[in-house]
C-alpha cells in the first residue's frame, strides 16, 4: 500500500515533499512541509482515499503557517500537584452533545460516571455552533459509518425529543429544480437518499410540490420558472442545538451523573496498554473506561492515550443569524434551484450549508466551510460572511436583517467520516472522534454506539453492569412564556409572579425563566450560558438592554459580585472594578 | 386575565410617554394609562448623568434625571395611572394592548387611543459587520452607560469608541473622567454623527482624537477584548487595503446608530416609512392606524430631548382631538415633499383639510453653511429660515402655519 500512496503523492503532488509511512493498522502519518495549507488539507484527503488505508495523521506543515499546539504541560503539573480528587468507571472527555448523549445512555446503568468539559458549560464546542439541522440522511456517502448513524439517529431523534424535552420540528426538506437539466442532481440525491434507507423520501412533481409548501409555488411564479422535479424528506428536522445538548446533561445529571465544568484533560493514563484515568486541571481522575468525545481535540486526546490514529482539520463554518422580523418564506427547508445560481466557493468535502431557519424562525445563512490551521480560530470574516449571505434565496431579506454572525469549527478527519471504536492500542479507551455534520443529527445513534461498544467489552470481561432502576429518562421542558397563551401566562403569574417580569424585551424571556435555567442541574454560570438556556439576549438587540440585568441576576443568584460574572467563562468578566464614584460612595450599593 | 378600558394608553415612560400622559390630561383625557417596563420612570435619561438637557424647553442645563424629574414630579395628582415594571407584549389595530407585571399578571386594555413612546435601541456589532472574535468588552454606548453610571461599575480600562453619535461622544467624556483611557472615536463616515457642541465638549476639551472615514474592521481576543484593527474607508465606505492599524484594547464601545423599537408598530400592522424606520406619521403623529399615535424615538430618532417632549405633546393633543371625534374617520392625506438636500420630514404627510401651526422635523443630507431653510405651501412661503450652519446631525424644526388642501414642500436654498 505504501507504493501506491508514494505513486499517488509522486503523481498529483509532485512538488511536494512529503513522506508517508504506514503503521501495521494501516495508518498512515505524513510528515514533510506542504507549499500551503489547503495542499496540505487536499494530500490528507488523497491519501485517506486510498483503498485500504484506515486513517491519516498528519505531521506535515504549510509554509508560513503557524500551527498553534495547545501546551498541556501547566493542567498535567496543577493535576498532579493536586493529586487524585476521584474515581469513576467511565470518564467522559468532551460535553457536547456527543459525550452528553452517551453519558445519559450509560446512566440507564449502575457505572459511576464523570464527564468532564474543559469550557465554562455544556455545548462550548462545535455543538453550539451549528445550524441545529437533523439532517435525513440524503447527503451522506453510502457506506460510510455516518449514513449509517445519520439516518439511524434521526429517527431516534422523535424519542429523544419527547422524552427531555426539547423542540424538534420535522419539518421536511424540498429540494426543487425548474430546469431538465438539473435532475439528474435531484434523481442523484433520491438514489443516495434510498441507498442510506432515509425515511419517507420521494420524488414529486407539480400539485404535490404546492400542496408540500404552497408558497413555494407562489414565489417560483414570480421568479417565472416552472418545478420540473422535487425531493421531499419528509423526515429533515430542525432543533436548537445547545437546547439538546442542555436536555441530554441535565436528565444525565439528574440521573447521577456528575459534571465537572471548566476542567481540562492534560493527559490519559495507561498501565499495560489499559486505560486507567485522566490528568485533569481539577486532579486526576481514576476510570475504568475514557470516552473521547473531545471535538476538535479528540485527536490530542487519543495521542494520550498512546493511540495516534487521526487527525482533526478544523473547518470553520461561518453562520450569518437574521431577525425575526425578516422571516423564513417556508416552514419546510424549501428551495428551488434554476441553475443558474452562483455558488461563491466550493470546499471538496463540505460545500457549507445553505439556508435554514431555526425552529423559532429565524433566517439561518450558512455555515461556510474554511479549512483553518488553528483549532480556537473561531473568528467570522468577511469572506466566510460573503460565502453564508450567498446562500440567501429569499429575495425579501438581506445583509440589513442580520442580528449576529458567529462561527464555529467542524472536528473532521481526514477520511470525512466519524471513528467510533475501542482502541485497539489502549484497552477501555473508546475514540467518538471526527463527530462533524451529521453529527448532531446522529447523536442518538453515536450515544448507542458507543454505549454499546463499552456495554459488550464489560460483558466480554464479565462485568456486565446492572440496569439502574431508577433512571427517570423523563426531562421536563422548561416553562416558556413566549409560547403561551395569554390565560397560560396569566395563570403562570399569579403562581410565580417573576414570571411577570420580563428581562429579555427582544425575545420575551422573564425573570422567572431565567431563574428556573440557573437553578437547574448544570448551573449556567455565565451570561452566554443563560442565553443558550432561555434565548435572553439572543433577539435583535443582542443583550443591549438584557445583559445588564442578566449580570444582575446571575450575581444575585449565584453569590458572587458583579465583577466576578464572566460573559462566556474564564477571563471573559463583563466588569471589571468598580467606578470612581462608586468607591466614593464607600462602594455602597446603589 | 384582567380586562378594563381606558381613553388614552401610552406605551412607554420615558421622556415622550411622559410628556404625552401629562398633555392628554392637559386635553382634559380622563382615564390616562402610563405603561412602563422598568421599576422606575424616565427612560433612558435615568442613566444620563451629564447635563445638557432642556435647553429649549427649559433653558436651564439639565441633567437627563432632573429634565425627566420636572415631568415625574407634575405626575402627582395628575390622575395619571402609571403602572411600573410593565411591559406590553401585544397591540392589534383595534386598539387593545396586551401587557403584564409581576402584580396584576395578564392584562387585556380596551383603549380610545393609544400613544406609542418605546424609544429605540443601539445597532450592535454584527449589525455593523465587524468580523472576528466575539469576547467580553464589547458592547453598545447605553450598556456601558447604564453599567458605569447606574451599577457602578468599568467594564475596561482602555477603550475605542467605534461612532460617532452623541452617546459615543458623551461616553468618550464620561469613561475619561472614570480613568477609563479612551483612544480615539472612529467614524465610517466623512462627518462626525453627533452634535457640533458634543465634539467641543467630550472630545476636544479632553484631547480625544476623532477619526473620520475610519471603521474598526476586526476584533480579537478569546475571553476579553484584547486588540481592534480600524482602517481608513473609501466614499463608499470600502477599506482601503494598507490603512489598516491594530489598537491595543480592553473594551470597544460601539455608538452606531439608533433603531426605533417598532416592533408592537409591526404587530398591528402600521404602515412603515423605510427612512425613518418608523410609522407613517401624518400631523397629528398619528399612525397609519386611527387612534393609534406616535411620540419620541420610536416615531422618528430625535437629537435633542425637548423634541421628544415636544412630540409627545403633538401626540397627545392629536389623540384629544381623535377622542372628541374632531379627526375625520377615514383621514384624505398629502405628502409633505422635500427637495434631495432634505433627507425626511416628519410627520410624513398632512390631513387636507388641516388649516393650523404644524410642526416639521427634518434632517438635511449633507452639510451646508449659510443656507436657508425654504417652506412653501403652494405658492406661499411659510417658512424662510437662515441657519450658520446645518449638519445631518441636528433635526431642523419648524413650526409653521398650513393652509388646506395645497402642497407642502421643503426644500434647503443656498445664499
Amino acid at each position: 500500500m505504501i507504493e501506491a500512496i508514494n505513486a499517488l503523492l509522486r503523481s498529483e503532488f509532485p512538488d511536494e515533499r512529503i513522506t508517508a509511512q504506514i503503521d501495521e493498522r494501516n495508518i498512515v502519518t505524513l510528515s514533510g512541509e506542504c507549499s500551503t495549507w489547503a495542499v496540505l488539507i487536499q494530500i490528507g484527503h488523497a491519501v485517506a482515499k486510498i483503498p485500504g488505508v484506515r486513517n491519516v495523521v498528519s505531521d506535515m506543515t504549510a509554509k508560513g503557517v503557524e500551527i498553534p499546539k495547545k501546551d498541556y504541560t501547566p493542567v498535567v503539573e496543577e493535576g498532579r500537584r493536586i493529586g487524585e480528587v476521584d474515581s469513576a468507571d467511565v470518564v467522559i472527555v468532551g460535553a457536547g452533545v456527543s459525550g452528553c448523549g452517551i453519558a445519559r445512555e450509560l446512566a440507564r446503568y449502575n457505572l459511576k460516571i464523570v464527564v468532564v468539559e474543559k469550557g465554562d458549560d455544556v455545548a462550548s464546542g462545535a455543538s453550539k455552533a451549528n445550524n441545529g439541522d437533523i439532517h435525513p440522511g440524503h447527503a451522506v456517502k453510502p457506506g460510510t459509518l455516518k449514513a449509517k448513524l445519520n439516518v439511524r439517529g434521526n429517527r431516534m431523534y422523535t424519542q429523544w425529543a419527547k422524552d427531555l424535552g426539547f423542540e424538534l420540528q420535522r419539518c421536511g426538506s424540498l429540494k426543487v429544480v425548474t430546469s431538465e437539466k438539473l435532475v439528474p442532481e435531484i434523481e442523484k440525491m433520491y438514489a443516495v437518499a434510498v441507498i442510506n434507507g432515509v425515511d419517507g423520501a420521494r420524488l414529486v412533481r407539480g400539485d404535490e410540490i404546492a400542496q408540500i409548501e404552497p408558497r413555494l409555488g407562489e414565489e417560483m411564479e414570480k421568479a417565472g420558472v416552472k418545478p420540473v422535479l422535487g425531493l421531499w424528506l419528509p423526515s429533515f428536522g430542525l432543533v436548537e442545538p445547545y437546547d439538546v445538548v442542555v436536555a441530554l446533561a441535565e436528565n444525565a445529571a439528574e440521573n447521577g451523573v456528575h459534571f465537572r465544568l471548566n476542567c481540562t484533560v492534560g493527559d490519559v493514563l495507561t498501565e499495560n496498554g489499559q486505560v486507567t484515568g485522566v490528568v485533569t486541571n481539577q486532579g486526576i481522575i481514576r476510570a475504568k473506561y475514557v470516552i473521547n468525545c473531545a471535538g476538535v481535540y479528540a485527536d490530542e486526546i487519543s495521542e494520550m492515550a498512546g493511540d495516534r490514529c487521526y487527525t482533526i482539520h478544523p473547518r470553520k463554518g461561518t453562520i450569518a443569524i437574521l431577525d425575526k422580523s425578516a422571516p423564513p418564506l417556508y416552514n419546510a427547508l424549501a428551495g428551488f434551484a434554476t441553475g443558474n445560481e452562483v455558488v461563491l466557493k466550493k470546499n471538496v468535502e463540505s460545500k457549507g450549508g445553505g439556508m435554514c431557519r431555526t425552529p423559532e424562525f429565524n433566517i439561518l445563512l450558512g455555515p461556510s466551510a474554511t479549512e483553518v490551521p488553528d483549532k480556537e480560530d473561531v473568528e467570522t470574516t468577511a469572506e466566510d460572511l460573503r460565502y453564508a449571505m450567498s446562500r440567501n434565496s429569499n429575495p425579501y431579506v438581506g445583509t440589513g436583517d442580520i442580528i449576529k454572525i458567529f462561527a464555529g469549527s467542524r472536528p473532521a478527519d481526514f477520511k470525512e467520516d466519524f471513528v467510533i471504536e475501542m482502541s485497539d492500542k489502549t484497552h477501555g479507551f473508546i475514540n467518538v472522534g471526527a463527530i462533524q455534520s451529521p453529527g448532531l443529527a446522529s447523536a442518538p445513534a453515536v450515544a448507542e454506539m458507543a454505549c454499546g461498544i463499552l456495554l459488550g467489552d464489560l460483558q466480554e470481561h464479565d462485568a456486565f453492569p446492572s440496569v439502574n432502576m431508577n433512571f427517570n429518562p423523563i426531562r421536563k421542558r422548561r416553562v416558556e412564556f413566549r409560547h403561551m397563551t395569554n390565560e397560560q401566562r396569566d395563570e403562570l403569574i399569579r403562581r410565580d409572579p417573576r414570571y411577570g417580569r420580563i428581562i429579555c424585551r427582544c425575545e420575551q424571556i422573564t425573570e422567572g425563566e431565567i431563574l428556573d435555567a440557573i437553578h437547574s442541574p448544570i448551573v449556567p454560570g455565565s451570561i452566554d450560558a443563560i442565553k443558550r438556556r432561555t434565548r435572553a439576549g439572543m433577539g435583535r438587540c443582542q443583550g443591549g438592554f438584557c445583559q445588564p440585568r442578566v449580570l444582575e441576576i446571575l450575581a444575585r443568584e449565584l453569590g458572587k459580585d458583579p465583577t466576578e460574572i464572566t460573559l462566556k467563562g474564564e477571563g471573559s468578566n463583563v466588569l471589571l472594578c468598580e467606578s470612581r464614584s462608586k468607591v466614593n460612595e464607600g462602594g455602597a450599593d446603589k | 386575565m384582567k380586562e378594563f378600558q381606558v381613553d388614552v394608553a401610552v406605551i412607554g415612560g420615558g421622556p415622550a410617554g411622559l410628556a404625552a400622559a401629562l398633555e392628554a390630561r392637559k386635553q382634559g383625557i380622563e382615564k390616562v394609562l402610563l405603561l412602563e417596563r422598568d421599576t422606575s420612570l424616565g427612560g433612558i435619561l435615568q442613566q444620563c448623568i451629564h447635563d445638557g438637557f432642556g435647553l429649549h424647553r427649559f433653558n436651564a442645563r439639565l441633567s437627563g434625571g432632573q429634565y425627566a424629574q420636572r415631568f415625574i414630579d407634575q405626575l402627582d395628582g395628575s390622575g395619571i395611572e402609571v403602572k411600573l415594571d410593565t411591559i406590553v407584549i401585544d397591540m392589534t389595530d383595534e386598539k387593545v394592548i396586551y401587557a403584564c407585571n409581576p402584580t396584576d399578571g395578564m392584562m387585556r386594555i380596551q383603549c380610545g387611543a393609544i400613544i406609542l413612546a418605546m424609544g429605540c435601541r443601539e445597532r450592535t456589532a454584527s449589525q455593523v459587520l465587524i468580523y472576528g472574535t466575539r469576547p467580553a468588552g464589547v458592547m453598545t454606548a447605553g450598556a456601558a452607560q447604564r453599567y458605569i453610571n447606574m451599577e457602578g461599575y468599568l467594564p475596561g480600562k482602555n477603550a475605542v469608541i467605534l461612532g460617532s453619535g452623541d452617546i459615543g461622544l458623551i461616553m468618550a467624556r464620561r469613561m475619561t473622567l472614570e480613568g477609563i483611557k479612551v483612544k480615539g472615536v472612529y467614524e465610517v463616515m466623512p462627518n462626525p454623527g453627533g452634535l457640533t457642541r458634543n465634539i467641543v465638549q467630550c472630545l476636544d476639551d479632553y484631547g480625544i482624537p476623532l477619526h473620520l472615514s475610519t471603521t474598526v474592521t476586526r476584533i480579537e481576543g478569546k475571553e476579553r477584548v484584547e486588540r481592534v484593527t480600524v482602517a481608513k474607508v473609501d466614499e463608499k465606505r470600502n477599506v482601503i487595503p494598507g490603512t489598516e492599524e491594530v489598537i491595543d484594547c480592553d473594551l470597544l464601545v460601539l455608538a452606531v446608530g439608533l433603531i426605533p423599537e417598532n416592533e408592537l408598530s409591526r404587530q398591528a400592522h402600521l404602515e412603515m416609512d423605510r427612512k425613518t424606520r418608523a410609522p407613517l406619521l401624518d400631523n397629528n403623529f398619528m399612525t397609519s392606524c386611527p387612534g393609534i399615535f406616535a411620540a419620541g424615538n420610536v416615531s422618528v430618532v430625535f437629537d435633542l430631548v425637548d423634541y421628544v417632549s415636544l412630540s409627545g405633546e403633538i401626540a397627545a393633543r392629536g389623540a384629544a382631538k381623535y377622542l372628541a371625534g374632531k379627526l375625520p374617520e377615514h383621514p384624505q392625506y398629502r405628502t409633505v415633499t422635500h427637495s434631495d438636500r432634505i433627507n425626511f420630514i416628519v410627520p410624513q404627510r398632512v390631513e387636507l383639510s388641516a388649516d393650523e401651526d404644524l410642526t416639521f422635523f427634518m434632517r438635511v443630507t449633507a452639510p451646508y453653511k449659510n443656507a436657508r431653510l425654504v417652506g412653501k405651501c403652494g405658492e406661499t412661503v411659510i417658512c424662510n429660515k437662515r441657519h450658520q450652519a446645518m449638519v445631518p446631525p441636528e433635526m431642523l424644526e419648524c413650526t409653521v402655519k398650513v393652509a388646506p388642501q395645497q402642497e407642502i414642500y421643503f426644500s434647503v436654498e443656498e445664499g
